[in-house]
């Protein structure tokens, strides 16, 4: 079931007023609605493979168990491995079997012998790399003794399962997030307003912004050839707007409706792009997905503590390891490493943390210096987006090469004016709001009728900028 | 928790007056004219309304006698221009009726239009005899193969169009379809915007399972000639052209010819497309092109003969 949805829409006032009728103080029952609407919300996409998260569930609920009864380190160590191999096993298998046998068979070819090996027709899960991270932190933090294994198994299975980000995050970690399944949820009416308000903001960016900047995106990226260099521009600056807007608003939605159930979800984007250099980017995109690697990897890892080769090693793994877990693609391990490049240089000159505080705060506008930061660390992520999006490897690189010959400095081609105008009405916004947790929030300053408009306003431009309905681009991952 | 109940029911109070007022303002969805029957059993518009079309570029307007477009300036020589939603034609302005292109191809005649989206064949011979009284020299019906299955109750029951029951040979009016509701929805313009917006219509509509294998179609043509035989005991033919629309049935044309009917059958091939991209209606291009071949048909020597049979006056 899509978030921008008409089935949606008549599903969450119906669970939603349920799940508040039961009442807060029987806990229970309110776990079992949301297990039962999130199994619903999950299989409406395809039933058969509720099987998997109910099988991943069951896996790390009995795990979780046993560890908090062995003591023997070697044992644990069993468990834990179980529980990493049968989650990275699903997930390997359906998102990453094609990948390695292709890769393989290619491999073989390039030395001059041939493999045979057939590949399979495999059907991705919906949102299987999200909900296996998530049951992976239960693990590895209960074999970690940070978290109390959970013996209440519909709170497990709700958490698991939960709908709002079943699919496509924030991966919650299940300190932040299991022991709100075992407290009384408060119907607190300033959090169901603000929760509402962000899935406003969050439909803003996923209709208006991410789809109609798809459209072009699309036309331009798949005929990359018959445009100029600025055109090419233009494509790759309007799918940076187009993933932003369809990740992070479907996680201003996610983490909207999970307040209307009185739940608080890990904040997943603190706009990126105003960042002033690629390590203040990374600590403001998808931050749920980053902060897991830099925790049950990078660290693991030795993390920066170690000398200059395992610095660069450990980050080159991280970022490849990113950018794999988007799938399976050289384009997405490129991306990844063109990332990591970004990135160390930063790192070996201790300038990765320079910029932690919010650009311009307190300022209305940028100093010069910080709009110059800002706008290359915007244009190296373009390059990178251009990886990111394009089919193959040499799809990117012939884009670029089109990109920046002489033509980057002549006319646009494709020059949507009224896309363009929304794009920069969103920018403005992000930029007025960038000292709340979405640029909306503090929307509180102005007078009721005005807010009301303004909230009108986004819904006016909904229905008239509504395209073709598109599927939040990070269901594939 | 009542509190925000009670905002939300404000908020939404709000949103569907700014939400009236602005596709309004905007026209983003048509005026829809009301409807009614008359003491014949034919389904007309209530007459002198106006209103817009979609994106509001033009106005549409139903005369006082019901019919959408202008009424001639005389009804000396008059050509009766019937059929369904090609004639009604509000998707285009005034000046793309086909009465209006046929009018300055043929200056000495007058036209009158009597369309209305739905119109069978039957029904359009039904409207032909209410417009005796208006002493018409000739009339055009438009047609296309649709119009003839539409016309019969065996082939394709519908209770809003007016038909024949072959088996008993009655005609049956159309009925009105939830006239109220109907009426709220075209009135409640942002309701009628959801409603086309979200094909809200199709959530009513049993589900059909899509086969892309082409199949072919009964052609049914023992029913319409039993629908033309009907036609021709109850109706005068003589004075009426059949305008058959691009592609129709050949062998429809030629029952119809058997039963005395002139018959033009329009071609769009070798031309540049007649419909709109988004919709199988003619734009004005379409409607100038159909009316120059109609034109050119009736003036023809064999033509002219035909409606100089109804002694024009000059």
């Amino acid at each position: 079931m899509l978030f921008n949805s008409l089935e949606f829409f008549l599903f969450l006032p119906i669970v939603f007023g349920l799940y508040w009728v039961i009442g807060g103080k029987r806990i229970k029952s309110q776990n079992v609605l949301i297990a039962l609407a999130s199994y619903v919300f999950y299989g409406w996409w395809d039933w058969r493979f509720l099987s998997l998260i109910l099988f991943s569930t069951l896996v790390d609920y009995s795990i979780g168990l046993a560890l908090g009864k062995k003591e023997k380190p070697k044992t644990r160590k069993i468990l834990l491995w179980i529980s990493i191999c049968v989650n990275l096993g699903f997930l390997g298998f359906f998102k990453y079997y094609n990948f390695f046998i292709d890769s393989l068979i290619d491999s073989f070819t390039f030395f001059g012998s041939e493999l045979s090996i057939n590949t399979l027709n495999i059907i991705l899960p919906v949102g299987i790399s999200f909900y296996t991270f998530q049951t992976l932190s239960y693990t590895i933090d209960v074999y970690n003794k940070k978290l109390e294994p959970t013996k209440d198994f519909v709170g497990f299975m709700a958490f698991v399962s939960f709908f709002p980000q079943l699919v496509a995050g924030p991966i919650e970690r299940a300190t932040n997030l299991l022991p709100q399944f075992s407290i009384e949820r408060k119907f607190n009416y300033k959090n169901a307003v603000d929760g509402l308000r962000q899935v406003l903001w969050g439909l803003f960016k996923k209709i208006v912004i991410a789809d109609n900047c798809a459209k072009y995106a699309n036309i331009i990226f798949n005929n990359h050839t018959e445009y100029n260099g600025s055109t090419l521009l233009l494509g790759a600056f309007f799918f940076a707007f187009q993933i932003y807007g369809d990740f992070s608003g479907y996680s201003d939605i996610a983490i909207g409706v999970s307040r209307l159930f009185g739940f608080n979800l890990k904040r997943n984007f603190a706009f990126p792009y105003f960042s002033r250099d690629i390590a203040e980017f990374w600590r403001r995109w998808h931050i749920s997905l980053s902060t897991w690697f830099r925790d049950y990897l990078y660290i693991p890892l030795g993390g920066s503590r170690g000398g200059l080769k395992m610095k660069i090693r450990n980050t080159f793994i991280i970022f490849i390891v990113s950018g794999f877990w988007h799938g399976a693609n050289w384009t997405f391990i490129i991306w990844g490493a063109l990332n990591a490049l970004y990135f160390l240089p930063l790192l070996l000159t201790k300038k990765n943390r320079i910029n932690t505080n919010l650009v311009a705060e307190g300022k209305f506008f940028p100093t010069l210096k910080e709009l110059r930061q800002m706008a290359f660390t915007f244009f190296i992520t373009l390059i990178a987006w251009v990886f990111f999006r394009a089919d193959s490897v040499a799809h990117a690189f012939s884009y670029l090469y089109n990109m920046f010959d002489t033509s980057l400095f002549s006319e646009i081609e494709v020059l949507p004016s009224t896309i363009l105008t929304l794009v920069l009405f969103f920018i403005a916004t992000e930029w007025l709001g960038r000292n709340g947790q979405y640029a909306i929030e503090n929307i509180d300053f102005m007078k009721k009728p005005m807010r009301w408009a303004f909230y009108i306003l986004l819904i006016i431009l909904m229905f008239s900028f509504t395209g073709e309905e598109q599927q939040f681009i990070y269901f594939q991952f | 928790m009542r509190k925000l109940l009670i905002n939300i029911c404000l908020f939404f109070l709000f949103a569907i007056i700014i939400g009236e007022i602005v596709v309004r303002v905007t026209h983003v969805v048509s005026d829809i004219p009301q409807r009614t029957i008359d003491e014949h059993g034919i389904q007309k518009y209530i007459p002198n309304q106006e209103g817009y079309w979609k994106g509001g570029d033009h106005k549409w307007l139903v005369n006082k006698l019901g019919w959408p477009g202008v009424l001639p300036e005389s009804n000396k020589n008059l050509i009766m221009v019937i059929g369904d939603s090609f004639i009604e034609n509000f998707m285009n302005p005034n000046e793309c009726h086909q009465s209006a292109y046929l009018k300055s191809n043929m200056n000495d005649y007058n036209f009158m239009e009597a369309g209305r989206s739905g119109v069978s064949f039957i029904e359009a011979m039904e409207i032909t005899k209410q417009m005796d009284s208006l002493n018409p020299i000739h009339s055009l019906i438009y047609l296309d193969d649709d119009d003839f299955y539409e016309s019969i109750t065996q082939v394709k029951p519908m209770s809003d169009i007016t038909q024949l029951d072959i088996e008993i040979n009655t005609i049956k009016y159309g009925e009105m379809k939830s006239p109220g509701l109907k009426k709220i929805l075209y009135t409640w313009k942002l309701m009628y915007y959801f409603y086309n917006r979200f094909q809200l219509g199709n959530l009513f509509q049993p589900e059909t399972l899509h086969d892309n294998s082409k199949v072919e179609e009964p052609e049914f043509t023992a029913e319409v000639i039993k629908l033309i035989d009907y036609i021709k005991q109850n109706y005068v033919t003589t004075n009426k052209t059949l305008v058959f629309h691009p592609n129709s049935k050949k062998s429809f044309i030629e029952i119809c010819k058997s039963a005395g009917f002139n018959t033009i059958l329009l071609d769009s091939s070798n031309d540049d497309s007649w419909t709109f991209d988004y919709d199988s209606h003619w734009t004005c291009y379409g409607h100038k092109r159909a009316a120059e071949q109609i034109s050119n048909h009736l003036l023809n020597s064999n033509h002219q003969g035909i409606l100089n049979n109804f002694n024009i006056k000059k």
